[in-house]
Parts: C-alpha cells; sequence; structure tokens
C-alpha cells in the first residue's frame, strides 16, 4: 500500500499547497480559466517557449521557457527545439514544482513545448515529493499522424512518473457539442470540461468534508488501466438540486450520457455542497448512481462541505472505462502504472512504492458482458408524459416515474 | 336581490377548468345555480405552462358557466394549487400596557406579526389561518375580543406560494375583464364544503386527489393545523400505465376510468381486458393483475407519504373523522381500500360537497369539491366581514400584491 505524506492526513490542519501547471499555449489557456473563474485554493503558474501567450496570461506566476533558443516565440510544434528550450529552463523548471505537495499538470500534447516539457516537469515534480496529476488532451485525428505520434511519446513519458493521468482525447471531446456548432463554441466547450475536470479534483483533494475521498481511492479510480477516462460533473441549486445536478453529471459526453457508467469498474461519486446538504440527497444520488452501474463496480463516495452557505451542490463523477473499444484507433498503448525507477532519498521514510496491480483488476473480466445484458438502458429515465415539466421529488426520489419501476415490481 | 349574493368559484385544473356559479344566502344556504367546464389544456401538474391555452379553456368554462346559470360573470374567486404552494405554523405574541383589553388593534397586529415570518422573497403569503389564542398563557381562547390581559399570543398557519405563478393563473382570468375577488388554495376551498364542523372538532384529513396535484389539509380541535400539496394526481396513474403496459396515453386513461381499480387480490394470473384494434394501435390483451398493480403501486405511495407528513403534525388516533377522500381521482374503484391498507385503523371515507343545494350531479361529484368550496368560501369570507370594509380589504389585497 501506499503511504502518503503527511500533509494528506487532515488532523494536522496544515493546508496542502496545490499548484496547477499549465504548460505551452493549450496549457496556459487551461491555467487562465482556472485563475480567473474559480475560487479554488490553487496556485497558477504559466509555462510557455511563447512570450505573447505569457503576456496575455493571467496566471500568479509566469514563467518563460527557453528564451534563449527560442527568443520567446515558441517552439512552433518542433519537438527538437523544445527540448532545447527545456534543456535550457531546467532550473526554472525545477523552482516551478518546488515546495508543491499536489501538482497537476496541464498540456496539449502533439505540440512542441507541452510535448517536450510536461515530460520533464512530471519527474522533477516527482523527485520533489509532489503527488503528480497530467490532465493532458491528445490531438485530432485530422491533425495527422506526425502529431499523434509526439503526443503518444509524451504520453509514456509522463505516465512514467505521474501518479496518475487524466486523459481526453479532443476527438472524442468534439462530441460534446452538436455538429453544427460554431468552431469556438466548440472549443469552448473543450476547454470548459477541462477546466470543471481539474476544478473538482481539486474540491476533492483539498475540501474538508464529513467524508472525504481517499488519495489511494482517488488514483486507484484513475489509474484502473488503459481505456477512456469518464468524468461528469453537474451543478445546481435550490430545492431539486439533488436530481439536477446529477442528471447534468450524467449528462455529460463523456459519459456518453451515463451508459459508459455501466462499464466502468470502479467509480469515484464525490458530492459538494453547502451545509443545508441532506443525508437524504446524498443518499439519493447514490441510489440514482448505483443505477446506472455495474452492480459489480466499486462505488467510492466522497462529501464534502464548502464553508460558504450558498454554494452549489456540485456532483463530480469519476471513472475508469475498462475496455477502449469505442475509440481504438485514437487511443494511445495502455497508460504504463507509474513506476518509480530510483526512490529519491526525501521519501525514504514514507515507503512509497507502487502499487503492485491488484489481482481483482483482471477478476471481473469475464463477469462484466454477462451485467451489461441484465441492465435496462436506463436513459432516459421513464418519466413519460413528465418529461418536460418540472420534476415532482419528495425525499429525492423523483416521482413522475412510474412506482412500479421504482420499486421493481415484477411483471 | 340584496338578500342573495351570487359568487362563482373557479378551478383552473390539470383534467379541467371548471366554473361554479352559486348563489348564496344570508343564513349560509347556497345553492349552485350552474355548472361550466372545459376540458383542460396548457396545464401540468396544477400549474399553468402553456399560457394561451389555458386562457382559453378558462374562456369556455366562464362562458359555459353563464349560459347554464343566466348569470353574468363580473368576478370570480380562484382556486389555487401546485407543489410550489407550502405551509407552515407560526406563533407571535404581543405585549398590552397594563389592565387594558384586547381590541381589534391587537389582534390586527398579532396576526401581522405572525406574517413577518421569513417565507422565501419570491413568495407571498395566500392565507392566515388562526389555530388559537392563547391570553396570558391561558390555552384554548377562541374570540380574545373585549378580554383583559397583558399578553396576546397566536398560533397562526401560514400558506403561502410563488407569487409568479399565482400571478399567471390571475392573469389567465383577467384576459376577459373578469375580476378576481380573491384566491383560495384548493384544499382550504375543498374543506370548506367537504368537512363539517364536527369532522373538524374531531381531528380529520381531507385529501383531494385531482389529475395532476394531490392537496390535502389536516384538521385538529376545529382549526387547521397542516396543509400542503403533492404533485401527483391521475396523470401520474394514467402515465405509469402508458409507460408499464406500453399503451398510448389516451388509451391508458380510458383503462383507468373503465376497467382500473387498486384492489389486487382475488385476481387470477389468466384475467385479461381485451384492448380493441384502433388507428395506430392494434389490439392486446392486458394483464388485468399487473394493471391494479401499477395502479396500487402508485396510490400506496401516494398515501405512504401522506401518512409520513400526517404523522409529523397529529397522532392517527387523534383523526377522530378520519380520511376523506375527493377529487377526481377518489372515482377510482379500491382506493378507499389502498388508503385503508396504508393508514391502519383509521376510518376513510370517500367524499363529496356537502349543505349545498342545486343540481345533484353537481355537488356529489367529487371532482366539483375545490370550485364548489371557492364559492362557499366566498360567502365565509363576506359573511365574517361587515359589507363596506369588504371592498376596502379586497382592494388593499391586490394593491398589496400586484
Amino acid at each position: 500500500m501506499i503511504t502518503y505524506p503527511r500533509w494528506l492526513d487532515r488532523g494536522t490542519g496544515k493546508e496542502p499547497v496545490l499548484r496547477l501547471l499549465g504548460i505551452g499555449n493549450a496549457g496556459v489557456n487551461i491555467a487562465d480559466r482556472i485563475a480567473v473563474r474559480a475560487s479554488l485554493p490553487l496556485e497558477t503558474v504559466a509555462l510557455n517557449s511563447d512570450q505573447q501567450s505569457l503576456n496575455a496570461s493571467v496566471a500568479s506566476r509566469k514563467t518563460a521557457l527557453g528564451p534563449m533558443t527560442t527568443h520567446g516565440l515558441g517552439a512552433g510544434g518542433d519537438p527538437e527545439m523544445a527540448l532545447e528550450a527545456t534543456r535550457e529552463s531546467m532550473s526554472e523548471l525545477r523552482q516551478s514544482v518546488e515546495g508543491a505537495d499536489v501538482v497537476f499538470l496541464c498540456a496539449g500534447l502533439g505540440g512542441g513545448t507541452g510535448s517536450a516539457t510536461t515530460p520533464q516537469l512530471a519527474e522533477l515534480a516527482r523527485a520533489n515529493g509532489s503527488l503528480v496529476i497530467a490532465v493532458v488532451t491528445t490531438p485530432f485525428q485530422f491533425e495527422g499522424r506526425r502529431r499523434s505520434q509526439q503526443a503518444q511519446e509524451a504520453m509514456q513519458g509522463i505516465a512514467r512518473h505521474a501518479d496518475a493521468i487524466v486523459h481526453f482525447e479532443n476527438d472524442r471531446m468534439a462530441e460534446i457539442t452538436a455538429p453544427r456548432t460554431e468552431a469556438e463554441e466548440t472549443f469552448a466547450a473543450c476547454d470548459n470540461i477541462l477546466f470543471q475536470s481539474v476544478a473538482s479534483l481539486t474540491r476533492l483533494i483539498s475540501c474538508p468534508g464529513p467524508m472525504a475521498v481517499a488519495v489511494p481511492d482517488l488514483l486507484g479510480v484513475l489509474r484502473s488501466g488503459g481505456g477512456a477516462f469518464l468524468f461528469g460533473s453537474g451543478e445546481a441549486e435550490g430545492g431539486n438540486r439533488a436530481h439536477e445536478a446529477l442528471e447534468q453529471a450524467l449528462r455529460s459526453p463523456l459519459l456518453d450520457r451515463g451508459r459508459l457508467l455501466h462499464d466502468a469498474r470502479k467509480v469515484l461519486v464525490h458530492l459538494s455542497g453547502p451545509r443545508s446538504l441532506t443525508f437524504a440527497e446524498v443518499a439519493a444520488i447514490m441510489q440514482e448512481i448505483s443505477k446506472n452501474t455495474a452492480p459489480t463496480s466499486l462505488l467510492h463516495l466522497g462529501v464534502s462541505v464548502a464553508r460558504d452557505d450558498s454554494a452549489p451542490l456540485i456532483v463530480t463523477l469519476i471513472g475508469h472505462c475498462g475496455t477502449a473499444a469505442k475509440i481504438e484507433a485514437a487511443a494511445p498503448a495502455p497508460i504504463a502504472e507509474p513506476v518509480r525507477a530510483t526512490p529519491p532519498a526525501l521519501f525514504a521514510e514514507e515507503a512509497i512504492q507502487s502499487t503492485p496491480p491488484p489481482s481483482t483488476h483482471a477478476e471481473p473480466k469475464t463477469a462484466t458482458p454477462k451485467v451489461k445484458q441484465e441492465d435496462l438502458p436506463l436513459e432516459p429515465i421513464a418519466r413519460g408524459r413528465f418529461e418536460k415539466v418540472e420534476p415532482t421529488i419528495v425525499e429525492g426520489e423523483d416521482l413522475d416515474v412510474p412506482t412500479f419501476l421504482r420499486r421493481k415490481l415484477k411483471k | 336581490m340584496a338578500r342573495e349574493k351570487i359568487h362563482v368559484g373557479l378551478e383552473i385544473g390539470t383534467t379541467k377548468v371548471c366554473a361554479v356559479v352559486a348563489e348564496c344566502h344570508r343564513d349560509g344556504e347556497m345553492r349552485i345555480l350552474g355548472v361550466g367546464e372545459s376540458p383542460s389544456r396548457g396545464v401540468r401538474k396544477g400549474e399553468i405552462v402553456d399560457f394561451k391555452n389555458a386562457t382559453q379553456c378558462v374562456h369556455d368554462a366562464l362562458a359555459d358557466a353563464e349560459d347554464r346559470s343566466d348569470h353574468e360573470i363580473k368576478g370570480v374567486w380562484l382556486a389555487i394549487s401546485g407543489s410550489h404552494i407550502k405551509s407552515f405554523n407560526n406563533r407571535s405574541s404581543v405585549t398590552l400596557p397594563e389592565e387594558s383589553t384586547i381590541t381589534a388593534k391587537e389582534i390586527e397586529s398579532v396576526e401581522f406579526k405572525a406574517k413577518e415570518a421569513g417565507i422565501p422573497k419570491e413568495d407571498v403569503i395566500i392565507h392566515s389561518v388562526i389555530q388559537r389564542y392563547y391570553v396570558d398563557g391561558q390555552e384554548g381562547v377562541i374570540d380574545p375580543h373585549g378580554m383583559m390581559g397583558t399578553k396576546l399570543d397566536a398560533d397562526f398557519h401560514i400558506i403561502h406560494g410563488v407569487t409568479n405563478r399565482i400571478q399567471n393563473a390571475i392573469r389567465c382570468v383577467r384576459e376577459f375583464d373578469i375580476d378576481v375577488e380573491d384566491i383560495v388554495v384548493n384544499s382550504v376551498a375543498s374543506a370548506q364544503v367537504v368537512l363539517d364542523e364536527q369532522q373538524k372538532q374531531a381531528g380529520a384529513v381531507l385529501i383531494d386527489i385531482g389529475g395532476g396535484v394531490t392537496d390535502y389539509i389536516v384538521y385538529k380541535d376545529g382549526a387547521v393545523c397542516h396543509s400542503g400539496v403533492i404533485a401527483i394526481g391521475g396523470d401520474h396513474i394514467t402515465n405509469d400505465l402508458c409507460i408499464g403496459l406500453r399503451i398510448p396515453i389516451a388509451r391508458a386513461e380510458k383503462l383507468k376510468i373503465e376497467e382500473g381499480s387498486a384492489i389486487t387480490d382475488n385476481i387470477s394470473a389468466s384475467d385479461k381486458i381485451t384492448l380493441k384494434n384502433d388507428t395506430g394501435f392494434s389490439g392486446r390483451d392486458i394483464d388485468r393483475l399487473m394493471l391494479n398493480m401499477i395502479i396500487q403501486a402508485r396510490l400506496e405511495e401516494l398515501f405512504g407519504i401522506l401518512r409520513k407528513r400526517i404523522q409529523e403534525v397529529v397522532p392517527e388516533h387523534l383523526l377522530g373523522a378520519g380520511i376523506l377522500l375527493t377529487g377526481g381521482c377518489s372515482l377510482l374503484r379500491g382506493i378507499r381500500e389502498a388508503a385503508e391498507s396504508v393508514f391502519p385503523g383509521t376510518p376513510v371515507y370517500l367524499a363529496h360537497a356537502q349543505s349545498v343545494s342545486g343540481p345533484m350531479s353537481a355537488f356529489e361529484n367529487p371532482q366539483l369539491s375545490t370550485c364548489i368550496g371557492a364559492a362557499k368560501y366566498a360567502q365565509a369570507v363576506h359573511s365574517e366581514m361587515p359589507e363596506e370594509s369588504l371592498l376596502d380589504r379586497v382592494k388593499g389585497f391586490f394593491s398589496g400584491r400586484m
């Protein structure tokens, strides 16, 4: 088992330092979004070889990469040049990860800077004793094979050092919006979902609550190996918030409207809400989710409570889909379990070992298809003529759904 | 002419819009002159979702009522429902100077204070019903007017709802230059005609199950102690049947009315109902057991929710007069048995409007309980108020709300 540095013990009272590094143009973009929008306990650092993009950034710290190599004009998608720039700025990179307990690395892979620098940063951060979570996107298929090749190489580099990789394929992200949506809107929607995922991971790690998510659980879900990353997040306020927030989360395209949850072996559910969040609401949400997941899947629940009473209820679903059937071509080779080559001296007393690939992972393989057949497609939930009207929610149950369905009376 | 006043009760329901024109005598007698009805469109769960259609239905119903009663309608008393209507009990108190008697002013101010309770800012108080007064801690004072005391407490039952939604219903009627004299919540209206004074004293629950919503009101010791709305009604049963039996909505509705029952005992598994084929629907055999099971499950759940809510305020053994079911859905076979199984030991009755005269078909129809009740409520309000102040009250009421 992994034992983690003591800051993760919530008893000590010391707030962990969470830092988000945005690398390359895409990464800086995400960092900006986070810096502007969220009231999250996150430090943002923008790293780029393109001085213009740095100038425009609103991140709290900015680091120019390889000013001598690129003259501040960016690497232009050239991996050689980017690598050169990375080498030049090694000491800056080291500084940027120093003192952080958790490091999020955000980058769009397939370009120059992001692909070259991110693996380096992952290595440095890991050596520093931080928990490293990479949030990366891989290029569209139409961007050509060379780019996806570069992305795959970078991905393997990152996987060697990062604790977990949250991987979004642009191809899948484009499905978020309708095919006729304007290009700009599509990109904004993609950015937004990246933003949401980072925001919810941050909340998950940092927010105190009656039922915190254990970091090993989170990592276990994030790196169950291969396949597609499932993510859904929804927020709502008002009397019907539990239902609405969950509905929104399930509607996430990355869950294929809730359908992919069936294939997930591990699902992490995180609820963050104001103090008025009731147990009945939590129970109702979990009940609804368990209807959408396979009976054999492992559910992790975390609940955190915001200090602000007006905070909305946020439901986050994170899972990993076992099979990569849907996206075979675009998916990179299954991510290797992060392996630490030589445990740095820093960690001597913390006894970090990589998790041995648990045998439980492989075992349900045979059972899964059987389970899938039994389950009815629960989406859309049968509300019939009440589809478009305000639902009747009593004690967290949607009473518009026929009673006999909810009680599972035999036919 | 001056002896009898004519009041019109209007309900914009989920299934139908109906208007009752009633002649009210000074001595409390009420006679129904005519009932106008129109099937409802644009209303879901007791609330207007399609303003234009709903307005048309209101027009049809009012025109029908005018025809049948031979009376030109100028103003109506509008019954309101919907899941946005909530209630709570509130106590307030005022302190009087030494050695003084309680006057109307103190009574007014104690009510005013009770209404100051925090309701959401988009809500408006529809009713504040007095439950009981206490004078210097003495319980059970019915009318403190003229009594000596230094402290006057009062318990009120406050019913409130979302202003905009109520406004929409009022605007529906105002479209035709017909005045809404006042509004009344469905459950309060129904209670006017379904429950009598003895039942209110003994403790009773009135459950009005309509097409879209279920309104309920609980009386104990002669006063309202709880009321509310659950947005479940007959439409839900129809919808359940439509999904469960895979038949079209119109078929499901017909099947519910003609064959549906909430009793599942003594039905053999081979008992089938044959639905004839129709355009767009090929005939089918329906399992009677399945049909009744779906209805029973829905009704038992509804009564289960009601029971939970009622138990919070009144223990069941104090409901001397038991449970009264009214509203269109109370016509469903076996509903009484379903309620009895959820409320064991409490008598359950099917009820309709009482103590009114007129065509039997009107007041014996539980679908009209609310509508007749709205007219009766109008009569009750008028009889309590001296003529001249009523106009001011109604005026003030609306200017405050607008």
